[in-house]
C-alpha cells in the first residue's frame, strides 16, 4: 500500500517537503520512521513526532492506504521560553 | 476563527470572532516577536506550520478550554512565514461571561498551543538562523503527555 510522507522543520531540511512509499500492509509508524533511519542514519539523533492523517498517533499506530503520515520535531514553544 | 496566516494579525478580527452577548469580559493574549533570546541578538523570526492540523489542533485546544471553563467563545490565529521583531505572532481572544475565566482559559491555551500546535519557529541572527525547541536528543518513546494538560 503507498502512504504519504510530510515533513517539517528540521526534519524537511534533510528529507524535503515532501514524499510517497510503499509500505507492507500493517506497518507501524515506529516501523516506518526506523526504516527512514537505516536509509539515513544521521536522522537517529533527531527527536521526532508523528501524527496520521493530522492526528498525534504512538509509534505503534498502524498506518493504512492512502495515510498522510508526518513526521516533525517536537514544537517550539517548550517550558524554558515564555514569551 | 482558527487560522494559520502569512499576513499580519489583525485583532480585531479576533475581537470580532468571539463577541458575545452574554460575555461581560473578552481578554486577548499576543505573543509578539521579541529582540533578544538566550543572550543573542535576533533579527527575525521565522515560523513554519503543519497547516491543517494546526488549525484542528487549535479548535481542539478550544473545544477542551470550553469544557474546563465557562466560557463562550474562543479564536486564535498563528502567523506564519517571516516575522519582523517586535510584530504580533500568535493571538488568542476568550469571552466569558466574567473575566475570570476568560483569563484563565487565555492563559492556558497560549500554554497549551505552544506546546502541541504543530509551528515551528526559526530564530534568524547576525550570522545564523536556528529552529528553537528540542531538535535532536535522546529519542523519547513517548510522544509528549500533550493531550492530558496539566492545570
Amino acid at each position: 500500500m503507498r502512504v504519504r510522507l510530510v515533513f517539517f522543520a528540521a526534519l524537511r531540511e534533510r528529507m524535503g517537503a515532501r514524499a510517497e512509499r510503499s509500505v507492507e500492509p500493517g506497518t507501524t509508524v515506529g516501523a516506518l520512521w526506523r526504516a527512514l533511519v537505516a536509509e539515513r542514519p544521521e536522522l537517529a539523533r533527531i527527536l521526532v513526532r508523528f501524527a496520521v492523517n493530522e492526528v498525534y498517533v504512538e509509534p505503534g499506530h498502524r498506518l493504512a492506504d492512502g495515510d498522510e503520515v508526518a513526521f516533525f520535531p517536537p514544537v517550539s514553544g517548550g517550558a524554558r521560553e515564555a514569551s | 476563527m482558527f487560522r494559520i496566516v502569512r499576513t499580519p494579525i489583525v485583532l480585531e478580527r479576533l475581537v470580532r470572532a468571539v463577541r458575545d452577548p452574554a460575555a461581560g469580559a473578552v481578554v486577548v493574549f499576543l505573543g509578539t516577536t521579541r529582540n533578544r533570546n538566550a543572550g543573542r541578538r535576533v533579527v527575525r523570526l521565522e515560523y513554519e506550520a503543519y497547516g491543517r492540523m494546526a488549525a484542528a489542533e487549535m479548535r481542539r485546544l478550544a473545544a477542551e478550554a470550553e469544557r474546563r471553563w465557562p466560557i463562550r467563545k474562543v479564536a486564535m490565529a498563528h502567523r506564519i512565514g517571516l516575522v519582523p521583531i517586535g510584530q504580533a505572532s500568535v493571538a488568542i481572544a476568550v469571552s466569558a461571561g466574567h473575566r475570570a475565566e476568560a483569563f484563565a482559559a487565555c492563559r492556558w491555551l497560549i500554554d497549551r498551543l505552544k506546546a502541541i500546535v504543530p509551528i515551528w519557529k526559526r530564530e534568524h541572527f547576525r550570522g545564523g538562523r536556528v529552529w528553537i525547541g528540542p531538535q535532536s536528543g535522546t529519542p523519547s518513546r513517548r510522544p509528549r503527555a500533550a493531550r492530558r494538560p496539566s492545570r
